[in-house]
């Protein structure tokens, strides 16, 4: 990486550092409240202002071009805090990329030149899903050249609230699924209420019924499943990068109140039972931190095998970081169980993280498939 | 082949034939009915199960995540209803009378439809099992008989337990602790009963319980030699609720700030005091040590099952699921990978089954139902009619005579290797049920992907509410730290736990 690249990456994690500290920090509770309580719209359209939605963006495409790398310093500077607007900011990037790959450069350019704020650039996807699992998918029809979708789509993150998606779904005669840009408002598409669930409250997803609804065809017909591969690739790196943030903030707040809380005499950090908490908590911290580095590394030179590297970190990286954040809530006791805190949420925000992009299990499964054949 | 004398030297080594092989002594001892008093109260959960909690305990949870301050009443009414608060109460004192070693299996059935409504119905025991552990017989008899009226009106009357305070939470638990902790509910001594000023957090119920069986102290800086156990009525002057936590998980089942502000308990409300204890054998503070084992071999047996509940509440959700869905051509649970998975989950359930099962086993033999489970008391309650007992016991458990006689029975004949047996296997079975929650909960969303991240599936529920589990009755952590202490320490005569130096 060259010495200006280098510097300007330092910049914009600080951008994200400070925004993550002032804006997302001080509303976390308040945030998470959604769908029952207001929608943190004016910290999305902040975090719009600084670009960090156009990070991965092509300059040419009216982005910042920026590589991976600043990708995962942005997602472990804001879910250090709140992985809500990680979340989001990885479901629109994973969006981007999947349209880069189906060669949708003009569809983004225009996305980019005419939105007048977050609402309209966000595109929405199944994120945490591998659509080549799903069964059900949409189906899709063609005639005079139009395809319209009809069926059925669980989980379309972002579904409620942008105004576009990419939707999966199977041409007839095709066997594999392939990939659609839909516009939600139309009348023919039917969103439910935003899904309540285990994590990520600000960065909701819908549920979505079409009835013959437009689409537009994105790369070719029946390769779905190569685009979103290869778009997931590198996305697999930045949902680590996530959960490495969560895990951050986890350590930060286990250490701080350890450091304070008092019991049995003294402070929680100085009993040796507490000590080993916070080390296997800290040792998977520097852990994590090395690998998602280290990957970054490998897909910036392109080095050969750097998908597998990236899926071994987030393998390893997924594991940790949901018994890191348990252990967090432990070291706070009652507390940790509670709202006040943050802990509780980066529980909940480290499970629903590790199922992006699809089942660990089967994914894991493929990853040694390669191996053995 | 072997004499009885080198026998008994040999069961007496380390690791005591005593202390490991519970069930073996206890299965010999106890009354056969109480098998079939097992299925009867599954059943009864069961039934429950499917016709209250299943319909409504996600709806209920969804309710809570929009308005945290609602209180489910409807759940306790029904539970009243059933009669789930009297159920386990001796029939001396006016319950149903259900064996108590049969607490834990319907707090895990209950548990495996929802972690917090089985709190709601179990919050009351724990609430019981403090009281009990004061061996105040009157005391008892008089508040059974407010849960009993309760019943039968139609007005719940529970009981919930406060030991917890905003800066003693592990330190209000231990003896050990509590000498160096920031204990702050105060009890002075005023003519006629105790004056109290103080708060409780995290009190289980607390919004919802008519009596608070609650743990202040004569000399804050000396707690463990000045514990005394009170029973506060809702309603008393000088006592009133606080903030309801805002909770990941447990929604229903409220945990209450309690607030004393010159609240003065009369001394028909004092359940166990520093003079009563003085009186028994030991010194006061390992008496009061005594008590806080009585109270959590129980009551961590309970929360053990509660665990077991939600490990088996993932391990359905995901084997549901897996029979469901098809992956590659294939339903997920014909994938050997899957199967091994489900059966490592299934392994967690029985494990710590096992695990709550024998630490029943310990409190049936030296724990607080022991008394019960001797058989000729066992065939009194079981079988001789509820007014028959009621009228044939009251004029004996009014009398101080039979107090003093049940605490010198319950304490001073209780040997200490009892109170490490109950007490080191009641945090075994917490530890192992509640971290088996954790587990399967994990397990099953990792199985069910995105599926499983929706409220609506349950599975996320069951994940948050299995959390509490490794925290209250003492954090997991303490309990490793006791289970260490009451089975493995105490035959290692210069090692002391909880007292590490400081490094
Ligand atoms: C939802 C909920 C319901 C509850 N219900 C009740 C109730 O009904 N009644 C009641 O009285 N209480 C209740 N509690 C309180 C519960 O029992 C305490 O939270 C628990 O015992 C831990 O105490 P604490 O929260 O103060 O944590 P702390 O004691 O501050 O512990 C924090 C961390 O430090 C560790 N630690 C503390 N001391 C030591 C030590 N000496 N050595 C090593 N590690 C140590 C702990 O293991 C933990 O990891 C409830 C709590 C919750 C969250």
């Amino acid at each position: 990486m060259t010495e200006s690249a280098h510097k300007e990456i330092k910049m914009i994690e600080k951008a994200a550092r400070e925004f993550s500290k002032k804006v997302l920090a001080p509303e976390r509770e308040e945030n998470d409240a959604f769908p029952f309580g207001p929608f943190f719209n004016t910290a999305l359209e902040k975090a719009y202002g600084l670009d960090f939605f156009h990070l991965n963006l092509p300059e040419n495409l009216g982005g910042m071009g920026q590589s991976i790398r600043a990708l995962c310093r942005v997602m472990d500077q804001i879910c250090r805090e709140d992985s809500s607007l990680g979340g989001i900011i990885f479901t629109n990037t994973l969006s981007q990329s999947i349209l880069l790959e189906t060669g949708s450069e003009s569809r983004l350019q225009s996305l980019a030149e005419k939105a007048t704020g977050v609402f309209d650039f966000i595109v929405a996807f199944p994120s945490l899903t591998n659509p080549h699992d799903l069964t059900d998918l949409p189906k899709a029809q063609v005639k005079n050249d139009v395809f319209t979708l009809s069926g059925h789509l669980d989980y379309l993150v972002l579904g409620g609230m942008a105004k576009q998606a990419i939707i999966p779904a199977c041409i007839d005669g095709n066997k594999e699924y392939s990939l659609f840009l839909v516009n939600l408002d139309s009348p023919d598409v039917v969103r439910s209420e935003p899904i309540m669930s285990h994590g990520l409250h600000a960065c909701p997803a819908v549920d979505v019924t079409f009835s013959f609804a437009e689409g537009f065809l994105l790369g070719e017909a029946g390769k779905g499943d190569g685009y979103f591969t290869k778009a997931s690739e590198t996305m697999q790196l930045a949902a680590s990068a996530m959960l490495l943030g969560v895990m951050k903030g986890s350590w930060d707040e286990a250490m701080s109140y350890c450091g304070s809380r008092v019991q049995g005499g003294r402070k929680l950090k100085d009993w040796s039972t507490m000590q080993m908490k916070l080390a296997d908590m800290v040792i998977q911290v520097h852990v994590a931190d090395m690998l998602v580095e280290r990957a970054c590394q490998a897909v910036e030179n392109q080095e050969k095998d750097w998908q597998n590297l990236v899926k071994a970190a987030a393998f390893h990286i997924q594991s940790a970081a949901t018994q890191l954040v348990t252990e967090g809530i432990q070291a706070l006791g009652g507390v940790g169980y509670m709202k006040d805190f943050g802990q509780e949420k980066r529980f909940r925000d480290a499970g629903q993280i590790q199922t992006m992009l699809g089942h660990t299990h089967i994914k894991k499964l493929r990853f040694i498939k390669q191996f053995l054949n | 082949m072997i004499s009885r004398s080198e026998l008994n030297v040999l069961m007496d080594r380390e690791p005591k034939f005593d202390d490991i092989m519970i069930s073996f002594r206890a299965i010999a001892k106890q009354p056969k009915g109480i098998n079939k008093e097992l299925k009867q109260v599954i059943a009864i959960a069961r039934k429950f199960n499917e016709e209250v909690i299943r319909p409504g305990s996600l709806a209920l949870d969804r309710k809570m995540h929009e308005t945290p301050d609602h209180l489910a009443w409807d759940y306790v009414r029904e539970a009243n209803k059933r009669g789930f608060y009297t159920m386990f109460i001796p029939k001396m004192f006016g319950g149903e009378g259900y064996s108590l070693t049969a607490v834990a299996y319907f707090l895990e059935e209950l548990s495996s439809s929802c972690g917090a409504v089985a709190n709601i119905v179990g919050v009351h025991y724990l609430g019981i099992v403090m009281m009990f552990s004061s061996w105040n017989l009157k005391i008892c008899n008089r508040i059974c008989a407010d849960v009993i009226k309760g019943q039968k009106n139609g007005e719940p009357c529970l009981l919930s337990l406060a030991m917890t305070e905003p800066d003693a939470g592990t330190d209000s638990q231990n003896v050990e602790f509590m000498d160096t902790g920031s204990l702050a509910c105060h009890a002075q001594k005023v003519k006629g009963g105790y004056k109290v000023t103080g708060n409780k957090i995290f009190i289980s119920m607390g919004h919802m319980s008519t009596w608070h069986i609650v743990h202040a102290y004569t000399d804050l800086k000396r707690g463990s030699d000045n514990t005394v156990m009170l029973a506060v009525k809702k309603g008393t002057q000088g006592f009133s609720f606080g903030k309801k936590e805002k909770k990941m998980g447990q929604k229903a089942c409220p945990a209450s700030e309690l607030i004393f502000k010159d609240c003065v308990i009369p001394d028909e409300n004092v359940c166990f005091s520093k003079e009563d204890m003085a009186k028994l054998k030991r010194r006061v503070k390992d008496t009061n040590a005594q008590v806080f084992a009585y109270i959590w071999a129980a009551s961590r047996t309970s929360v053990g099952a509660f665990g077991v509940g939600t490990a088996r509440a993932a391990f359905e959700e995901a084997l549901d699921y897996a029979t469901k869905t098809m992956i590659d051509g294939q339903r997920l649970v014909d994938h050997e990978w899957c199967q091994s998975l489900l059966g490592d989950m299934y392994k967690n359930v029985l494990l710590s089954r096992l695990a709550y099962t024998e630490a029943g086993y310990a409190n049936g033999l030296h724990g607080i139902w022991m008394v019960m489970n001797v058989k000729p008391m066992y065939l009194m309650n079981r079988y001789l009619p509820k007014a028959l007992i009621s009228w044939f016991m009251k004029p004996f458990l009014n009398l101080g005579l039979t107090t003093t006689v049940f605490r010198k029975i319950c304490f001073d004949m209780q040997s200490d290797d009892a109170v490490n047996r109950v007490d080191g296997w009641g945090s075994f079975a917490k530890v192992v049920g509640t971290d088996a929650g954790i587990q399967n909960a994990r397990l099953a969303m990792e199985i069910m992907g995105h599926a499983g991240v929706r409220q609506d599936r349950r599975v996320e529920k069951i994940l948050r509410d299995s959390k509490l589990f490794q925290i209250y009755e003492g954090t997991n952590e303490i309990n490793r730290l006791n289970l260490f202490k009451r089975l493995v320490a105490k035959a290692l005569p210069q090692t002391e736990v909880f007292s590490e130096t400081n490094p």
